[in-house]
C-alpha cells in the first residue's frame, strides 16, 4: 500500500480535529497554544501533501513560510501567557474573564 | 474702463470690504479703521456709479446688459445673473452710493462712543448692506432682484437689532423681519406664477394683444409682487413695522429706513411695470394703496412726538406718493421722487441724529431752542423740512408737482385729493416739528456735532436743494415721453402746483398758530383711536393665535409622533443590544466555540448550499 494523496490528507484533518479538540477542552493557557501549534502543523501539512501531488514546490516553501510564522507566535503567546500569569497569579484561562461584556 | 469694469468695481468693492471685516478680526476690531475700509469701498462704488450715470446722462435711453447663465438644466440656464445698466438703475447706483457713503462717514461721528467691535460689526453690515442694494438695483431679472432684496431685509434686521442689549431693538428687528418675510413670501409667489407664466424671470412681458389669455394670470403675479413691494416700502396695513426699526442707530434709518432700502419696494414697482401695466385693476390698486398711505401716513406723523417715529411715518407718507404716482403710470414722476426724497429724508434723519447726539433723547418735547446752539443743524434741517414740504425752488417741490401732475392726468380724482390733503398735513407736522425742536424756550445745553457729522449732512443738503433741477434728465432716463426742465415746470405753475403752494402754506400757518397756543388739529377720538394702534393690535392677536398656535401644532406632532418614531428605533436597538452583549463571556474557550461552529457552518454552505438552493426554490437563474 502506497501513502497517496488522501492519507495524507485525512492525517491532517486528524491532527486539526485534536488541535480543535485540546482547545476547547483544555484549561491551561500553555496547552492552548500548543493545541494551536498542532492545528498549524495539520494545515503545513496538507500544504506539503498538496505540492507534492501537483508536483511543484510551492508548497514546501508556504510551508515553511508557515513554521517560521508559528514560531514568532509562539513567542507573542508565550510572551502573553507570562504577562497573564504575572497579572492574576494563574494560567488557569477558566478564572480569567476581562473581555467579558 | 469700459461698462462691465465700473459694473464689477460696484459689485465687488463692497464685497471685499465685508470679506476683509468678515474674516479678519482684528481689523473688524478697530472699529473706525473698519469703518474707513468700508467707507473706501463705497467711495470706488460711486465714482464707478457716477462714470455710469454720465454716460447715461448723455445717452438717456441706453441700455447695457450682461447677462451670466446660472442653473444650467439640460444645456438651458434657468436664469441669469448679471447688470442691467439703463436709465432706471443708473440714478439709483449713484442715489444707494452716495447716500451710503455720507452715511458711513456719518457713523464714524455717531458712534464714537460705541465700543470698536461693534462698530466693526456695525460696519461690515454696512458693505454687505451696499452690495446687496446695487445688486437688487442692478439686477437683470426678477430673480436676481429677489435675492438682493432677500439681502438687503437681512442687513435691516441685522441693523435694526444693532442695540439689541436693549430688548426693544431686538424686538424691533425682529418685527421688521417678520413683517417684511410675510409680504416677501408673497413676491415669491408672485414670482412663480410669473415664471410658469412666461416660462423666465424677466419683467419684460408681452403686452397689448401679444398678452393673449395669459392676462389673469399677470394680474394675479402683480397683485403678488406688489404686497411685497407693500412690505418693504411700508405701505398701509403692512407699514408697522417701519416706526418700530427707528429703535436702530440713526444712520441706518437714514440709509435703510428713508432712502434706500423701503425704495427698493418702489423701484421693484418701477421694474416691474410691464407686468403690473397687464392689468388696469392692479394700477389702480397700486394708487389707491399709495393714495391712502400718503394721507394716513402724513396723520399718524401729526401724533408723533419722537422725532424719528414722526420722520418714519414721513417716510410712509412719501412712499405713498411715489406708489400713487407709479399706479398712475407715470414711472418718472414716481421715480423722481424716489430720488429727491432719498436725499432730503437722508438729510432729515441725519440731522434728527446730529439733535438727538446733542440732546440724548429722541423727543421733540424734550428738545428746544436749538436754534442758536445748533445753527448748522439748525439751516440743514430746514432745508430737509422745506424741501420734504415742497416749498418752491427745492427738489421735493418739482417731484411732488410732478407727482400730482401725473395724477390729475391720469383722472385719479379720490387719489388726488388724498395726496393733496397730505401736502398739507405734511407740511403741519414738519412745521410742527421744526417749531418745536428750534424755536422756544432752550432746554438742554447742545452744541453743534462735529466735522463727521456735519460734511455728509452739508453734501446731502446740496443735493436736496440741486436734485430739482436735474428733472428733465431724470424724466428723459425714467422714460418720459416729453420730459419738462425745471423751468417749464415752473412756467405752469398756475393750477395744480399753486394748490399745493397753497396747501403747504396753510398747513404750515396751521402748525405756527397751534405752535402759538390755538386748538387747532384732528378730533381727539381719532387720535385716540390712531395711538391705541389698531392695525398693530389686529397683527399681533393673528400672529398669538393663528401662527403660535399652528407651530404648537406642528410642535406637537414633532415631539409625540415624529419624535417618538426615533425614540422607539433608538430604544429597540439599545434594548436589543444589552441583552445580545450577553454572549461576550469573556472565556476563551466560548470564543473558540464560535469560530469553530462558524467555520462549520460556512463549510456547510460551501458544501451543500447549491443543494439547500434548489431544495428551497432560490435556484437563482439556473
Amino acid at each position: 500500500m502506497t501513502l497517496d494523496l488522501t492519507h495524507w490528507m485525512l492525517l491532517s484533518a486528524l491532527m486539526f480535529s485534536v488541535g480543535l479538540m485540546g482547545l476547547l477542552t483544555r484549561k491551561n493557557a500553555v496547552a492552548l497554544l500548543l493545541s494551536v501549534e498542532v492545528m498549524a502543523n495539520a494545515v503545513n501539512l496538507n500544504l506539503v501533501a498538496i505540492g507534492q501531488h501537483r508536483g511543484d514546490e510551492t508548497g514546501q516553501v508556504m510551508a515553511l513560510f508557515g513554521i517560521a510564522l508559528t514560531v514568532a507566535e509562539v513567542v507573542v503567546g508565550l510572551a502573553i501567557i507570562i504577562l497573564i500569569h504575572r497579572l492574576n497569579k494563574t494560567i488557569e484561562l477558566d478564572e480569567i474573564s476581562e473581555l467579558s461584556g | 474702463m469700459t461698462p462691465d469694469n465700473y459694473a464689477l468695481i460696484i459689485l465687488f468693492a463692497p464685497v471685499a470690504a465685508f470679506t476683509i471685516l468678515g474674516v479678519c478680526h482684528p481689523i473688524r476690531n478697530r472699529g473706525a479703521l473698519a469703518g474707513w475700509i468700508v467707507s473706501a469701498a463705497t467711495f470706488a462704488t460711486l465714482v464707478a456709479a457716477v462714470s455710469l450715470l454720465r454716460f447715461q446722462w448723455e445717452n438717456p435711453t441706453h441700455v447695457f446688459r450682461h447677462e451670466f447663465s446660472w442653473l444650467v438644466v439640460n444645456g438651458k440656464a434657468m436664469a441669469t445673473v448679471g447688470w442691467h445698466i439703463d436709465g432706471i438703475s443708473a440714478p439709483m447706483l449713484v442715489v444707494v452710493s452716495m447716500v451710503a457713503l455720507c452715511v458711513q462717514i456719518y457713523s464714524q461721528g455717531y458712534l464714537a462712543h460705541e465700543p470698536p467691535s461693534h462698530r466693526g460689526r456695525y460696519f461690515a453690515w454696512h458693505a454687505l448692506f451696499v452690495f446687496a442694494m446695487q445688486s437688487l438695483v442692478m439686477a437683470p431679472n426678477l430673480l436676481q432682484l429677489f435675492m438682493g432684496w432677500e439681502l438687503v431685509g437681512l442687513c435691516s434686521y441685522l441693523l435694526i437689532g444693532y442695540y439689541w442689549r436693549k430688548g426693544e431693538a431686538g424686538k424691533a428687528s425682529v418685527k421688521a423681519f417678520w413683517v417684511t418675510k410675510f409680504a416677501d413670501s408673497f413676491l415669491l409667489l408672485g414670482l412663480i406664477v410669473l415664471v410658469a407664466t412666461t416660462g423666465s424671470f424677466d419683467w419684460n412681458i408681452p403686452t397689448g394683444k401679444a398678452l393673449g389669455d395669459a392676462g389673469g394670470a399677470f394680474a394675479l403675479a402683480g397683485i403678488l409682487l406688489f404686497v411685497g413691494a407693500m412690505g418693504k416700502a411700508a405701505q398701509m396695513p403692512l407699514h408697522v413695522w417701519l416706526p418700530d426699526a427707528m429703535a436702530g442707530p440713526t444712520p441706518v434709518s437714514a440709509l435703510l429706513h428713508a432712502a434706500t432700502m423701503v425704495a427698493a419696494g418702489v423701484y421693484i414697482v418701477v421694474r416691474g411695470m410691464p407686468v403690473f401695466a397687464a392689468s388696469t385693476e392692479v394700477m389702480h390698486f397700486i394708487c389707491y394703496v399709495g393714495a391712502i398711505t400718503a394721507f394716513i401716513g402724513g396723520c399718524l406723523a401729526l401724533l408723533q412726538d419722537d422725532i424719528k417715529k414722526m420722520l418714519a411715518f414721513s417716510t410712509c407718507s412719501q412712499l405713498g406718493y411715489m406708489m400713487a404716482a407709479l399706479g398712475a403710470n407715470a414711472v418718472d414722476a414716481g421715480y423722481f421722487h424716489l430720488t429727491t426724497h432719498a436725499f432730503f429724508k437722508a438729510l432729515l434723519f441725519l440731522t434728527a441724529g446730529s439733535l438727538i447726539h446733542a440732546v440724548h433723547s429722541n423727543n421733540m418735547s424734550d428738545m428746544g431752542g436749538l436754534r442758536k446752539k445748533m445753527p448748522l443743524t439748525f439751516i440743514l434741517y430746514g432745508i430737509g423740512a422745506f424741501a420734504l414740504m415742497g416749498f418752491p425752488m427745492l427738489s421735493g417741490f418739482f417731484s411732488k408737482d410732478l407727482v400730482l401732475a401725473a395724477l390729475q392726468k391720469d383722472g385719479q380724482t379720490i387719489p388726488l385729493i388724498l395726496c393733496l390733503g397730505g401736502v398739507l398735513i405734511t407740511a403741519t407736522y414738519m412745521t410742527k416739528s421744526f417749531l418745536s425742536v428750534f424755536f422756544g424756550e432752550a432746554k438742554s445745553d447742545a452744541h453743534e456735532s462735529g466735522g463727521h457729522m456735519m460734511i455728509p449732512m452739508l453734501a446731502l443738503g446740496v443735493l436736496s436743494v440741486a436734485a430739482g433741477f436735474g428733472v428733465e434728465k431724470f424724466s428723459a432716463m425714467a422714460g418720459a415721453e416729453n420730459p419738462e426742465s425745471w423751468s417749464q415746470l415752473l412756467g405752469h405753475f398756475v393750477g395744480l402746483p399753486a394748490i399745493g403752494v397753497g396747501l403747504m402754506v396753510v398747513g404750515m400757518a396751521i402748525a405756527v398758530m397751534r405752535h402759538r397756543g390755538a386748538r387747532i388739529g384732528l378730533p381727539v377720538a381719532f387720535n385716540n383711536w390712531v395711538l391705541s394702534r389698531p392695525v398693530d393690535r389686529f397683527y399681533e392677536t393673528a400672529w398669538r393665535s393663528g401662527l403660535l398656535v399652528f407651530a404648537r401644532m406642528i410642535a406637537w406632532v414633532d415631539r409625540y409622533i415624529i419624535d417618538a418614531l426615533m425614540n422607539l428605533v433608538a430604544h429597540v436597538i439599545l434594548n436589543e443590544a444589552d441583552r445580545s452583549r450577553k454572549i461576550q463571556t469573556g472565556r476563551i474557550r466560548d470564543y473558540v466555540w464560535y469560530i469553530a461552529m462558524g467555520a462549520l457552518v460556512l463549510a456547510m454552505i460551501g458544501i451543500f448550499g447549491e443543494q439547500w438552493a434548489q431544495l428551497f426554490g432560490m435556484g437563482g437563474g439556473q
